[in-house]
């Protein structure tokens, strides 16, 4: 077994009994899997909705995910479970404070303010800055598809909208985006 | 720029289009500059979600959340008990290893007659939860675990005596739990909570020849 396997595997069998641990109301074996996946779940969450949101809403996945604990079937890795859940409790919210932030990217560039290309290390944090300056439905479906990794079929499921939309919402948020890393200072789009 | 290609080029870079409009779009990028540019472009964005790097939050949100979590969600399971079962916790830091081992010999002879105990394991909240059992986990566990004590045999010497003496005696104490578990099992094979005091078990002794190992490994 080489080094990175056995690794792999002490992880994922320390992830597994912690699970198992954390679903039978052990609180800190709850707090180790809450150390492992924050970052990711609260970096999802703060992409998707506003940046004074995320801290409110990364909690409530994680009282969320001890509640369904009972729910986890073991089918899929952990991890890719509270994502999932994380991306229901987003759209949820979105659905139930029914603040209809969601409109298309339009005529108007949405970036406007934000600095350009830079080769900085606040690069990244640039970029993460011009995404949350986009439309919140244009950001959604980039955030699931780029940087998440979700199919459009999928995404249009969650989103309640034709995969043609989500589409062509992915290529507004884009062509929006291009500019940031340094492109043409047209309009996004025509 | 052609308006009626560039609204193809995302659907283009993700492979999406069908291979008539492909191979269409494809002449089109061999004579358009702008479209060629404007492809690159929207590849560097991609590039640029693919490689954003998690960050957590700037301040610790657990506090917060461990206030809220219920213990006793469980459908019959009273709050106090299932609090009274689940707070002990042993941390095996690595310059606290002698206090670890008094804790272990604790929390690993407390679980196994806990385990033991029949009104004990009749009280045990009863998860619907898991599908997780000790059946899943030995074969490529105790591989890893052999593993881990074959390179501990091999880095003893890096050790000083008293730390050696102390995680063997460590480990004696976590193998008789970790025996007495499996013995229990196989009486009662289905006691979720046998299964989860095996796992943890195991669990905290591959924590030990992890860390142990890692001290060696930083004194070669």
């Amino acid at each position: 077994m080489s080094p990175q396997v056995l690794e792999e595997t002490l992880t994922a069998d320390a992830e597994a009994a912690d699970v198992a641990l954390a679903g039978s109301g052990d609180a800190t074996a709850f707090e180790r899997l809450y150390r492992t996946h924050v970052a990711r779940v609260h970096s999802l969450v703060r992409r998707m909705l506003d940046t004074d949101e995320a801290d409110d809403v990364t909690q409530d996945v994680f009282i969320r995910a001890w509640r369904k604990l009972s729910t986890f079937r073991g089918e899929s890795a952990f991890g890719t479970w509270l994502h999932r859940l994380a991306v229901n409790v987003v759209l949820g919210r979105r659905k139930s404070v029914g603040v209809e932030r969601g409109r298309f990217v339009t005529h108007e560039d949405p970036l406007d303010g934000v600095s350009g290309r830079g080769e900085t290390p606040e690069l990244s944090m640039d970029f993460e800055k011009a995404l949350a300056r986009l439309p919140e439905k244009a950001r959604q479906v980039f955030v699931l598809h780029d940087v998440e990794g979700y199919r459009h079929e999928d995404i249009a499921r969650m989103l309640g909208v034709v995969p043609g939309t989500s589409k062509s919402q992915l290529h507004h948020a884009r062509m929006a985006l291009r500019r940031h890393l340094g492109g043409t200072d047209e309009r996004p789009m025509d | 720029m052609n308006d009626q290609w560039t609204d193809r080029l995302s659907e283009y870079l993700d492979g999406e289009l069908e291979a008539a409009q492909r191979e269409a779009l494809e002449a089109h990028l061999g004579t358009c500059a702008a479209c060629r540019a404007t492809l690159e472009e929207l590849r560097g964005v991609v590039a640029r979600a693919k490689g954003l790097e998690d960050r957590p939050p700037k301040v610790d949100l657990w506090p917060r959340i461990n206030a809220r979590l219920t213990p006793g969600w469980q459908p019959g399971v009273s709050r106090d008990t299932t609090v009274r079962r689940f707070t002990r916790r042993v941390s095996f830091s690595v310059p606290q290893l002698l206090a670890a081992s008094i804790a272990l010999v604790l929390l690993s002879g407390g679980g196994a007659w806990l385990a033991l105990k029949p009104d004990a394991v009749a009280e045990t909240p009863q998860p619907t939860a898991t599908t997780f059992t000790a059946v899943s986990w030995p074969s490529r566990t105790d591989k890893a675990v052999a593993e881990l004590q074959e390179a501990l045999t091999r880095n003893e010497s890096r050790l000083d005596t008293a730390t050696v003496r102390v995680v063997r005696e460590n480990l004696a104490v976590i193998d008789r739990a970790i025996a007495e578990a499996r013995s229990a099992l196989e009486a009662d094979p289905a006691s979720t909570y046998l299964n989860l005091h095996l796992a943890n078990t195991m669990r905290r002794k591959m924590e030990l020849l992890r860390r142990v190992n890692a001290i060696a490994a930083a004194r070669s």
